[in-house]
């Protein structure tokens, strides 16, 4: 592989977490779950990791390039998803160092234009059994699961390989939650 | 350029957040187009907005403290100053980021970034023959129904950057979305005519 292969590649999964980090922060908050917050803390590491690579590898291909100078955007991209991933820790934050939440976190974390909630995955419910390739949530209904809890355990980021269990609870950011609280099985209230 | 003192602003804490929240969320999405397409407007309307955050910022944080009635309360809202200051950094990045495209120093690479990240961002030019056109981005629900989320529309020379719900859409518009890859093409297929009706219709 190339440098630049492994740069865009470092980039593309830079972009992709710190994306996810910043909704994985806001739900921590809002269940008040350290779980949450202690993976967002861990991706912030992971975050350095790969804002250093970029900025060695980047370094390395300078070498070679009759302008270096243009690989500064490439060095300004992964600090702006450093940065993004920083003030996603920032938030998480609030939960490692034991701050209450205030109740009105909740609430607003329902009322902005993407919803981020959570659903039970009930039993007789269609998402049993599928794999999220199969289900296509984001298409489909415009929801990204960013995490699954199965019992005591979260698989974060779940792949396409990843199936729905009974009992799964699923925590995502959506369009419209209740959409996929119907599909869990889950009872919604209908609003009008 | 407004005066910022005379633009209007939500008047309580929760409503301010939560403009504050989609205001970022946009801004990140608007840089991101800004820079797939170099389109310099695009980028001064986030740097525009980045100031509408800090004005947001700025009375959040002056009600959150009139709102504290005693100690519990007061720490309780530490957590949704943080959060909101985390807001802020994350619209920093984003003006950082559409700063890149009016200094015009972008490497082809980043382009290549934000087309191979799970949500890209899209263009999607609609048809005289869609089902899109004459609906209101409220009727279609694009992020429900699919899992596009609509962050602006050209429309002639004219940019409408974050359409509000009742925007019709018209023939010629150009949709300039956030979504999977998959989700784009599905939108695409819907607004070249090729898909006549809407997944829940």
């Amino acid at each position: 592989m190339s440098e630049y292969d492994e740069i865009r590649a470092c980039l593309v999964e830079m972009k992709d977490l710190s994306a996810l980090m910043i909704d994985l922060s806001f739900s921590s908050v809002m269940y008040n779950s350290e779980d949450i917050a202690e993976e967002v803390y861990l991706l912030e590491e992971k975050m350095d990791d790969l804002t250093l690579k970029v900025k060695r590898l980047t370094l390395r291909a300078a070498k070679g390039e009759e302008d270096p100078e243009s690989l500064l955007s490439i060095i300004d991209l992964a600090d702006i998803n450093e940065r993004i991933s920083d003030a996603a820790y920032g938030i998480a934050d609030i939960i490692l160092r034991d701050i209450e939440p205030h109740p009105i976190i909740k609430e607003i974390m329902e009322d902005t234009e993407e919803e981020l909630g959570r659903a039970t995955v009930k039993s007789g419910s269609v998402l049993i059994g599928k794999s999220l390739a199969q289900l296509k949530l984001p298409s489909k209904i415009g929801t990204r699961i960013l995490a699954i809890k199965r019992g005591d355990r979260y698989i974060y980021n779940p792949g396409k390989e990843d199936t729905v269990e009974e009992g799964d609870v699923l925590i995502a950011v959506s369009s419209d939650m209740d959409k996929l609280r119907k599909l869990a099985g889950e009872e919604v209230e209908e609003e009008e | 350029m407004e005066e910022w003192d005379e633009v209007e602003v939500p008047d309580n804490v929760k409503e301010i957040f939560v403009d504050m929240k989609n205001t970022a969320e946009l801004m990140v999405d608007l840089a991101y187009s800004a820079v797939l397409f170099r389109e310099k407007e695009i980028a001064e309307e986030v740097l525009e907005l980045e100031e509408y955050l800090d004005v947001l910022n700025y009375h959040l944080m002056v009600r959150s403290v009139l709102s504290a009635r005693n100690l519990r309360d007061a720490e309780r809202i530490t957590s949704i100053l943080q959060m909101a200051h985390s807001i802020d950094e994350i619209s920093n990045a984003a003006a950082d980021l559409a700063k890149m495209v009016l200094e015009e120093k972008l490497h082809p690479l980043v382009t290549e970034v934000i087309l191979e990240s799970e949500e890209t961002i899209g263009k999607v030019v609609v048809s005289p023959e869609s089902m899109l056109v004459g609906k209101t981005l409220d009727a279609l629900d694009l992020s429900t129904n699919t899992g596009v989320w609509v962050v602006a529309i050209r429309r002639g020379k004219r940019w409408l950057f974050d359409p509000d719900e009742d925007t019709k859409v018209m023939p010629g518009d150009i949709i300039i979305g956030r979504g999977t890859r998959t989700a784009l093409d599905y939108l695409k297929e819907i607004a070249r005519g090729i898909i006549k009706v809407m997944p829940n219709e």
